[in-house]
């Protein structure tokens, strides 16, 4: 603590703060600055491109180069950082003191904090973003001249916003880039602003997670009173000092991880507040699949992560985010399987596979978390830039009734192929990425002591098989079957001649193919790691992603990390006493064979119903709806558990009519009695005075000479009979 | 070799910037004559450099001499705020003076005179003034405060009146002159009395000498104390407070607007640090507190002023009017700060300053970058709907107004908050909730000012509203208002300097025999925000 104060302290005359013992102030590394301003450097540009009322596609070549320069920086950094973590500072922002004492001092610098677990963040970020934006490139032609650069704008902002969010040294600056990506998001679902259901979407997602936001700030701000820090380094060298844990008592340490968790599932779209997500396809696609599926989603795994030790104070907040990710999980891949826009269906499926991530957070395996948000990155974008593509090339047909065949036309193959790996990776099919990320979860939720965890396993793996069923669902009934096909309604001003009878789907060019190869290679890709040989501890499995994290703060949820080397994790475990067996044997090996043929058994009910017997999957449902008993599971999947109209009941009605009620208050008490009736004394003071304000130069020096004679003789009569003592 | 005329330098380089002024002004050359806005703006910035990298710089010489002083490196920041901020005021009015007179010797109706041209004169007249600015910081007794006061007041009497030909800038000056020198007489007054009181002109001397009486006696010399209250009271004219904040409604109206910026910040920055040397010689007493007579007359300033400000302005549609009694209001609030005392008070007095003269200057740089038909936009109507003629305008007056306000994140909005910080930190928690409540109360029109340029419905005639060809406003107003955005970043090193700006001499000596750096560090914490 008294170090730390003493930085505070240095840092308040604007040296930047020193190091903890292990993490190093790096000075020689100030240029990974430039992984910010690059995105900065692309927003300007894109601006002046609007304004110049550029008509090429110079605002996304900016971006592309832009975001590029900084992927490749950050890849830089990757090789040339010292583990377990360094300081660079940039900025000096606020350093305020008000006197000694632990919370008479504040202080956040524009600092980076560099650590594996920013820099896993970072590279997919950078990575993915750079190729989203060249295929944004292609897909954003038919707004060229017209919002282009604003929209290349908006993923220049938000890009610059989720690296200050992922990079940043302390939670102000965190909060900051929280709020800017929230902002970015709020600003690309509305691109299409003539479209009011694309507004509602944008208002719907930027207020639900103000209530997640709210947390956030609260959070901060006991994260301050309780640990008079907010940087990383710092926090982390109170929380591990043990002469603090002994003399800390309080409801601000039971209270930090829910206010944290409110925030992180807000921002991930977990129960209660994940209904902005699938609104939010009301974006153009490329968005979707960087924001709301690759990147900002994860924001909030990546602040539970962060804070990791936080939690671990307070074990029943990892239950809960255990029981919350699991539950949004299945109820999420539930609503998945009943819709039929295939864009809907891959954001209930990221809304599913984030409560995965959450799973494993609160099931001790942040390894687990990190590692499917990495390998999610990369199949969920293929999967939603696969939509795109569709979509671009029907004029919005996004009806997965009204494709079908899509592999056997021309043109269409890479994006059918492409959308086949996503699916396998999303499914868990063997020896995909997606497959050993997931198995990770699934096992460890065995393995870990915790309520009904064994529950929550089985919970998993049911939601794991449905999650293989509406993967296929949608990947057989668009790219495979007959070749048939209608338009949709959003027919561009070049084909618009031609009228609905003869319209011929304009295929995806260099591009948007090229883009799609890439990272469906790279969903391929992300399942090495999991084979690569681990560096940094060999007790620990998982290859380079469980690399990755030991070195970070989010290091104390590995699997099979020694017990002494969790300081906080007295009642939380990994069971290494007894460990618990699934079918007889390790629940990590157990796992590579029922994961794998839960997924098969989906795969295989979606073919049958949508490939083989596509009319027995329409009979299924009317014989379902046909029995009174059952009739309503398919209907509320259809309407999404009616959770949007329980929210309107229980949320909207009340807001509504107490809107109304204040608004009565104002028009008639406030309005009416108190500013009216206020408004009028100045300007009878003012008619009373007016004598006075006559203009006249006289007037004016003798209220002046008669003010300060007044003034002086009153307070000087004061000091003769000593009339203070009364008057203070 | 260094003497106190070292200090002087940067005051010496102005009046020499003053006096080539005063010659090229009268040039037949109109080309000359338009170079005289360039020749005052590089003053400023040979002024402000020199001060910022020579004349402040620290040795064991200048610690010797600095003794003489109560505050000997405030002159550091003041000169290079006035250095900055005038440079501001300098594009504002470029292409103001004499426009009338000049338009018609270029379209060859008239000829040449130098009798007749103003426009020299002016540029004189401004440089004196800030002069006279940087001047009130140096001044160590009570004749140098009385001449720099004055240096910085009668420049600007002849310039309400000369700004603009119209008849209700000759009667602003004239009333403005006649009020001035009023209140000129009555802290002179307070002076005389304190020259009694303790038979000493220097400030430093009457602050031992009141030490001593205090030390005796128990208590302040009566008449010390009645005359710091009738030189606190007269000062009070030039930060436009209450009760002699009278003349500041018409005064500001009735001159043009670029000369109402200049009004609105430099007297107003004179009077400031006067009231700051000036109370120096209480010596706060030991426990930081001025004595207790003082303290109620600050205090009962403080509300008045900033509450007559803003009902004043409150119900006013004349837009210069409006921001007229605000800047009253403004003097409200750094009274607080005054009030606080050394240390946190003044540094928050010192930052706010910088906050206040910069966005003051950028929303009068509006009015002077419009016109209509050739006179100036009188009512905050005539303003709507801006942004979709003018749109920089729209936003740079936004912005300002919103600092102005206190509006997060500009840089308002930090020094409102360290001063009120102040304020609360010295006890004046009343205070600074009725500072509160004002600034809500100031809400209603600032918010106005902001949000009618940027959402309001056009009038008819709005269209009729033209730029002036002169782009120096413009120019100013994009560059405060990237400033107001930009400098919160660089906050904690504006602290570190306004501390190191008011540090008290014989502290600075220890300081320096210690590591030798002490203001050196100042120029050092400069260096991060520079470099990023």
């Amino acid at each position: 603590m008294t170090v730390s104060m003493l930085n505070i302290l240095q840092s308040a005359v604007g040296v930047p703060a020193v190091p903890m013992d292990q993490v190093v102030v790096a000075t020689d590394l100030r240029w990974a600055g430039i992984i910010l301003l690059l995105p900065l450097l692309s927003l300007l540009l894109c601006g002046l491109c609007a304004a110049m009322r550029v008509k090429s596609k110079l605002p996304a070549w900016c971006t592309v180069a832009c975001l590029a320069g900084s992927f490749v920086l950050s890849v830089l950094l990757y090789v040339n950082y010292n583990p377990p973590g360094e300081v660079i500072p940039l900025l000096s922002w606020m350093n305020l003191s008000w006197g000694d004492g632990a919370l008479n001092s504040f202080s956040a610098n524009f600092a980076l904090y560099i650590d594996s677990l920013s820099l896993l963040w970072i590279m997919f970020v950078t990575g993915l973003g750079t190729l989203i934006a060249y295929y944004a490139s292609e897909y954003m032609e038919p707004d060229l001249g017209k919002g282009y650069a604003r929209f290349f704008a908006g993923v220049s902002v938000f890009l610059f916003a989720m690296l200050a969010l992922v990079l940043s040294d302390n939670l102000v600056m965190l909060y900051l880039g929280w709020e800017g990506v929230g902002f970015a998001s709020y600003w690309l679902i509305g691109y299409y602003y003539t479209r009011p259901a694309a507004v509602a979407a944008a208002k719907k997602a930027f207020i639900v997670n103000r209530i997640g936001d709210l947390g956030l700030a609260l959070a901060v701000y006991l994260i301050w009173t309780t640990f008079g820090t907010v940087q990383y380094d710092e926090l982390m060298t109170v929380l591990e000092s043990h002469s603090w844990r002994a003399e800390f008592e309080g409801w601000t340490i039971s209270a930090i991880p829910f206010l944290l968790m409110l925030a992180a599932f807000g921002k991930s779209a977990q129960l209660p507040l994940y209904v902005w997500l699938p609104d939010a396809m009301e974006g153009p696609t490329p968005v979707s699949a960087l924001i709301h599926a690759a990147t900002m989603v994860t924001a909030g795994i990546y602040l539970v992560a962060r804070t990791y030790p936080l939690f671990l104070l307070e074990p029943v907040s990892l239950h809960v985010v255990a029981w919350v990710g699991g539950l949004t999980a299945l109820l999420a891949a539930t609503i998945g399987m009943a819709q039929y826009d295939i864009k809907r269906i891959m954001a209930y499926s990221t809304v599913s596979q984030l409560g995965y991530m959450f799973l494993g957070l609160g099931v001790l395996t942040t390894y687990g978390a990190a590692y499917h948000v990495f390998t999610h990155a990369f199949f969920k974008a293929v999967l939603f830039l696969t939509c795109g593509a569709i979509m671009h090339g029907f004029a919005g047909q996004l009806d997965l009734r009204k494709l079908s065949g899509l592999r056997h036309m021309k043109g269409w193959r890479i994006t059918s192929w492409t959308m086949l790996i996503g699916c396998l990776c999303l499914a868990g099919f063997p020896l995909t990425s997606g497959y050993f990320s997931k198995d990770a979860i699934l096992a460890e939720a065995f393995v870990t002591q915790g309520p009904g965890f064994e529950i929550l396993g089985w919970i998993a793996i049911l939601t794991a098989g449905l999650t293989a069923y509406y993967t296929f669902r949608v990947w057989f009934r668009v790219c495979a079957g007959p070749v048939s096909y209608e338009p949709g309604d959003e027919l561009h001003d070049d084909h618009g001649d031609h009228g609905h009878g003869d319209f011929h789907p304009h295929a995806p060019r260099f591009a948007i193919n090229s883009v799609l190869v890439v990272i469906a290679v790279g969903a391929l890709v992300a399942a090495t790691p999991y084979f690569m040989s681990n560096k940094a501890d060999a007790n620990i499995a998982g290859g380079w992603v469980a690399d990755m994290v030991h070195d970070s703060t989010a290091r104390a949820g590995l699997p099979g990390l020694a017990e002494s080397q969790h300081p906080h994790s007295e009642e939380v475990s990994h069971g290494a006493h007894e460990h618990p067996t699934l079918f007889g044997m390790d629940p990590h090996k157990a796992m590579y064979f029922v994961s794998g043929a839960v997924g098969l058994i989906g795969i295989l009910l979606a073919a049958y119903l949508h490939l083989w017997k596509r009319k027995s999957a329409d009979a299924l449902r009317g014989w379902l709806l046909a029995r009174g008993w059952i009739a309503w599971l398919p209907r509320a999947m259809e309407r999404k558990w009616y959770v949007d109209e329980l929210y309107h009941a229980l949320v909207r009605a009340p807001l509504w009519i107490l809107g109304h009620i204040c608004y009565a208050f104002d028009r008639f008490i406030i309005d009416a009695v108190i500013v009216d009736g206020t408004a009028r004394v100045p300007r009878l003071i003012a008619r009373w005075l007016q004598p006075l304000q006559s203009g006249a130069v006289q007037s004016h020096a003798v209220v002046m000479i008669g003010g300060v004679g007044i003034i002086v003789l009153l307070l000087a009569l004061c000091l003769r009979f000593e009339w203070l003592g009364v008057v203070l | 070799m260094i003497d106190r005329l070292w200090f002087l330098m940067p005051e010496l380089i102005v009046l020499g910037g003053a006096v080539l002024c005063a010659i090229l002004g009268v040039s037949r050359k109109v080309g000359v004559r338009n170079l005289l806005p360039v020749f005052a703006g590089w003053t400023l910035i040979i002024a402000g450099v020199v001060a910022w990298l020579f004349v402040y710089v620290p040795s064991t010489e200048l610690a010797a001499v600095a003794t003489e002083v109560p505050l000997p490196w405030l002159g550091r920041w003041v000169v290079i705020m006035s250095a900055v901020v005038g440079l501001m005021l300098v594009f504002v009015q470029a292409g103001l003076v004499d426009r009338v007179y000049e338009a018609a010797v270029a379209a060859g109706r008239v000829a040449f005179d130098p009798l007749r041209t103003t426009r020299g004169e002016y540029w004189v007249f401004f440089l004196l003034s800030v002069g006279g600015l940087m001047l009130t910081s140096g001044a160590s007794d009570l004749v140098w405060l009385f001449l720099a006061l004055e240096l910085t007041s009668l420049p600007t009497y002849v310039m309400v009146a000369i700004g603009r030909v119209d008849r209700r800038s000759q009667e602003a000056g004239m009333k403005y002159f006649f009020l001035g020198a009023l209140a000129s007489a009555v802290f002179l007054y307070g002076f005389a009395m304190l020259y009694g009181a303790t038979g000493t002109m220097s400030l430093v001397d009457i602050r031992t000498v009141l030490a001593e009486q205090v030390a005796e006696t128990g208590s302040m010399n009566p008449l010390a104390t009645i005359g710091l209250m009738v030189a606190v009271l007269g000062i009070a004219f030039k930060l436009a407070a209450a009760p002699l904040h009278l003349y500041a409604a018409d005064v500001y109206e009735g001159a043009a607007a670029p000369v109402t910026a200049f009004l609105g910040f430099v007297p107003k920055a004179a009077g400031v640090i006067a009231l700051m040397l000036l109370l120096s010689v209480t010596g706060w007493q030991e426990d930081g507190q001025l004595p207790q007579v003082l303290v109620i007359l600050l205090w009962v300033m403080a509300v008045l002023t900033m509450t007559l400000g803003n009902i004043g302005a409150l119900l006013q549609t004349r837009i210069k009017r409006m921001l007229a009694y605000s800047s009253i209001a403004h003097s409200g609030y750094l009274l607080i700060g005054i009030l606080a005392g050394p240390g946190a008070g003044y540094t928050a007095v010192l930052i706010y300053l910088v906050a206040y003269g910069l966005s003051n200057t950028a929303t009068f740089s509006v009015l002077a970058g419009l016109r209509r038909s050739g006179q100036e936009v009188e009512f905050l109507d005539d303003l709507a709907g801006l942004r979709e003629r003018h749109p920089i305008m729209a936003w740079g007056m936004a912005i300002s107004a919103g600092s102005l306000l206190g509006f997060p994140p500009l840089l308002g909005f930090w020094a409102k908050l360290l001063l009120f910080m102040a304020g609360i930190a010295s006890g004046q928690l009343v205070l600074v909730i009725i500072a509160g409540v004002n600034s809500a109360i100031s809400a209603w029109y600032y918010l106005k000012i902001m949000a009618i340029p940027l959402v309001g419905t056009p009038k008819s005639d709005a269209a009729s509203i033209e730029r002036v060809d002169v782009p120096g406003a413009r120019f100013a107003l994009v560059l405060i208002s990237g400033a107001l955005l930009v400098m919160p970043v660089a906050l904690s090193d504006m602290i570190a300097d306004a501390e190191a700006a008011l540090r008290e001499p014989d502290k600075m000596q220890t300081v320096d025999e210690d590591s030798g750096h002490a203001g050196g560090s100042a120029i050092k914490q400069e260096q991060p925000s520079l470099q990023s």
